[in-house]
């Protein structure tokens, strides 16, 4: 019953996500619901490592970046399609991620956070300095969109790939290596004493989460036309750790909720004129305080407490 | 009872009268202001979108815009694009998809410029470029846009060639050379010191953000250079000014930052920035402005309780360019008719900077506009013009034709 209710909630919240173009009078709310899908598609997959597997990772927005130009620069200079260009970018991402994952895995906690950092600060130098292909600072522009830039047919092929994804990240979630991947948030020497391991599965969890963010990169390239180094730096990593805690971390939901709040939550600020920084600000921090467990599991303990049943973990 | 009709008709035409007054009064047009309001670049956005907002009340306080018969009066929308390219294309989506501007103006920072110039092409929208200096923004041909600022480098071949004749063989910069439009200028210094047989030596970065640049000045201080060449944001280069001179650095210092007194004075004093010398455009300064400078200055002081920064009145002067062509145009619907009257505009009279026109125009074929450059130094807390600065206007913009 359970199960069927959480489908049926899904299927209405895709419905209506599809019948957004029609609903949206004002296209503004639609261009930011396509950055807000991108950004579920980036929050999806850093959810896997920091949700799951419980490694805050600080280079999301970097491998982003590498999606986001491998993208444009296969299509620049090899003139491949877009489409192709787009399938491509988390495939290169990938390779990076697994160069720099092998060697940052080692080590745990806020070391591999600081390291994953690292390796941000550097992604956002090489696109800076390496100015023969990434045109520095003053970025890329006139990058070609898909179907002339229409942004009804880019907010479907976006929602279908956030979709895809979410559910790909179900079901990985809910798979042998999923709930190995919980274990190890759990207590990872416990899955290496018995025989597990652990490295191949954080490795995974790490390459998978690069793979979606690549892609959410080379979308959001294609969707904005234009690139540069400072999009992808830092405080765009922190803003995916923001929507992991904020919608529920370790839950399917949840990112999907935390990415639509770091989207349209500033924009929503604007009437705050210089304020809204410091309201959004303030709202992230107590909502961190007073909400640990993200919008989802606020709402999950509300349904227990309602209900009278346990809190299950990881669903 | 002839007497009833008559009082009867002529009420009924006072009262149309009076509605016609009142609705032509009501007439509103809605400009766009997106700009770094936060930030390391609200030094230029803030004092941009308070520009706007002074032209746009004298503007109206004169009568508003004429257009046929109609008088519109101005109302400004200014939202925060913390010089970031997400955020700007999403405060420029704002403005045309949900307020219904047709026209955007501010644009201080180069990044965030470039993000919506990658898309204003095909919008029904005109933008109007203020203190961003990235070359490229200009080089797209895009026929919806002009800038008001010149491109850095054609300042920079003028500081340049003022460089080279102060006879200094050997220059160290420092600055953010990460950022395109800073390096441009910077390359364009190089060429004309390198016709003299002079040349930079170092080129040591900071990024924007960094307050010590001590590193940077004691290894350049051991190549013993000639002279230091600083560009930045103002704030940081106030940073480079003052540990120079607190790591004994006794040589000619050059910038390129266009911050006012009061800016530079928050982070150094008035003893350490003596005789540094500002190459840019001439922008605003009270020794070298024109009447229109001297009266912008003294309004904005008023109205803000702050002095205006050099760089603000290409805000301030995009909104009388675009009174002047939608007056000339007779349109405010029709957004290519007045974009096509900008590019045939004189310089408008009410303007603040001292623009060079090419062909007696004010923008060139590309969108963009030129200033004079000068030579400005510190001297006793005050910045002091001293000198113009050879700049050819028409053959920048014939180079600049052949960029894409």
């Amino acid at each position: 019953m359970n199960r069927t209710l959480t489908f049926l909630a899904w299927l209405a919240a895709f419905a209506t996500l599809a019948m957004l173009p029609q609903l949206i009078t004002v296209k503004y709310y639609l261009h930011l619901s396509i950055l807000a899908l991108i950004w579920v598609i980036m929050a999806q997959g850093q959810n896997l490592i920091q949700g799951y597997t419980g490694y805050v990772s600080i280079v999301g927005a970097g491998f982003m970046g590498i999606g986001a130009y491998s993208s444009t620069l296969l299509g620049l200079h090899l003139h491949l399609p877009t489409w192709v260009t787009i399938a491509m970018a988390p495939m290169v991402t990938a390779l990076f991620a697994l160069a720099t994952g092998y060697p940052s895995l080692r080590i745990k906690g806020h070391y591999f956070a600081i390291v994953t950092l690292a390796f941000n600060l550097i992604i956002v130098i090489v696109l800076v300095n390496y100015k023969e292909l990434t045109n520095g600072e003053t970025g890329i522009s006139n990058i070609p969109k898909l179907w002339g830039g229409s942004r009804d047919a880019y907010f479907y092929l976006v929602l279908l790939l956030a979709a895809f994804l979410t559910l790909l990240a179900a079901l990985i979630a809910r798979s042998r290596v999923g709930e190995i991947l919980l274990a190890i948030r759990q207590n990872e020497d416990l899955v290496g004493s018995i025989g597990i391991a652990a490295w191949k599965y954080k490795l995974f969890a790490f390459v998978v989460s690069a793979m979606y963010a690549g892609l959410a990169g080379a979308l959001y390239a294609h969707f904005q036309g234009f690139i540069n180094p400072e999009i992808f730096g830092v405080a765009q990593s922190l803003d995916a750790i923001l929507a992991v805690i904020l919608g529920g971390s370790g839950t399917i939901a949840g990112p999907v909720i935390g990415a639509f709040l770091v989207v349209f939550l500033p924009e929503l600020l604007r009437f705050a004129d210089s304020f809204r920084l410091i309201l959004y600000g303030l709202i992230l921090v107590l909502a961190t305080i007073f909400m640990p467990i993200g919008i989802v599991g606020v709402c999950k303990a509300l349904i227990c407490r309602l209900s009278g049943k346990g809190l299950r973990h990881g669903a | 009872m002839f007497n009833r009709v008559k009082t009867g008709a002529l009420a009924a035409l006072a009262m149309a009268l009076a509605t016609t007054s009142a609705c032509a009064a009501e007439k509103k047009l809605t400009i766009g202001v997106a700009d770094a309001l936060t930030g390391g670049g609200a030094v230029y956005g803030l004092p941009q979108a308070n520009a706007v907002r002074m032209a746009a009340d004298e503007i109206n306080a004169a009568g508003g815009i004429k257009v046929g018969s109609d008088t519109y009066k101005i109302d400004v929308i200014a939202y925060d694009d913390k010089a970031n390219p997400t955020e700007a294309t999403n405060a420029v989506r704002k403005l045309i998809d949900r307020d219904g501007v047709k026209y955007i103006l501010g644009f201080c920072c180069s990044g965030s410029t470039s993000a919506v110039a990658s898309f204003i092409g095909n919008e029904n929208a005109v933008m109007l470029v203020g203190n961003a200096a990235e070359r490229s923004i200009t080089t797209k041909k895009i026929p919806n846009l002009v800038r008001t600022r010149p491109p850095a480098d054609f300042t920079g071949q003028a500081a340049g060639t003022f460089i080279a004749r102060k006879g200094q063989k050997r220059i160290a910069v420092i600055g953010a050379l990460d950022v395109g439009f800073y390096a441009q200028y910077v390359d364009s210094v190089e060429r004309e010191l390198k016709k003299v047989g002079s040349e930079i030596i170092a080129r040591e970065v900071f990024t924007l953000r960094d307050r010590d640049m001590t590193p940077q000045l004691t290894k350049i201080r051991a190549l013993n250079p000639d002279a230091i060449l600083v560009v930045g944001y103002v704030e940081s280069a106030a940073f480079v000014y003052r540990q120079a001179v607190e790591l004994g650095m006794v040589i000619p210092r050059y910038g390129f930052t266009s911050g006012s007194e009061e800016q530079f004075l928050r982070v150094t004093t008035s003893e350490q920035m003596e005789g540094v010398w500002d190459l840019r455009p001439t922008e605003l300064d009270l020794l070298s402005a024109s009447k229109n400078g001297i009266a912008y200055h003294a309004n904005y002081s008023k109205k803000y309780n702050a002095s205006p920064s050099p760089s603000s009145p290409y805000a301030y002067d995009q909104l009388y360019v675009l009174k002047a062509a939608i007056e000339a145009s007779g349109t405010v619907d029709d957004t290519a008719a007045v974009a096509k009257a900008i590019r045939a505009l004189a310089i408008p009279s009410q303007v603040v900077m001292q623009y060079q026109p090419v062909d007696g125009k004010m923008f060139d074929v590309n969108g963009q506009a030129y200033t004079a450059n000068g030579a400005f130094q510190w001297q006793k807390g005050k910045w002091v013009f001293v000198e113009e600065l050879p700049s050819d206007a028409k053959a920048y913009s014939v180079f600049l034709s052949t960029l894409n």
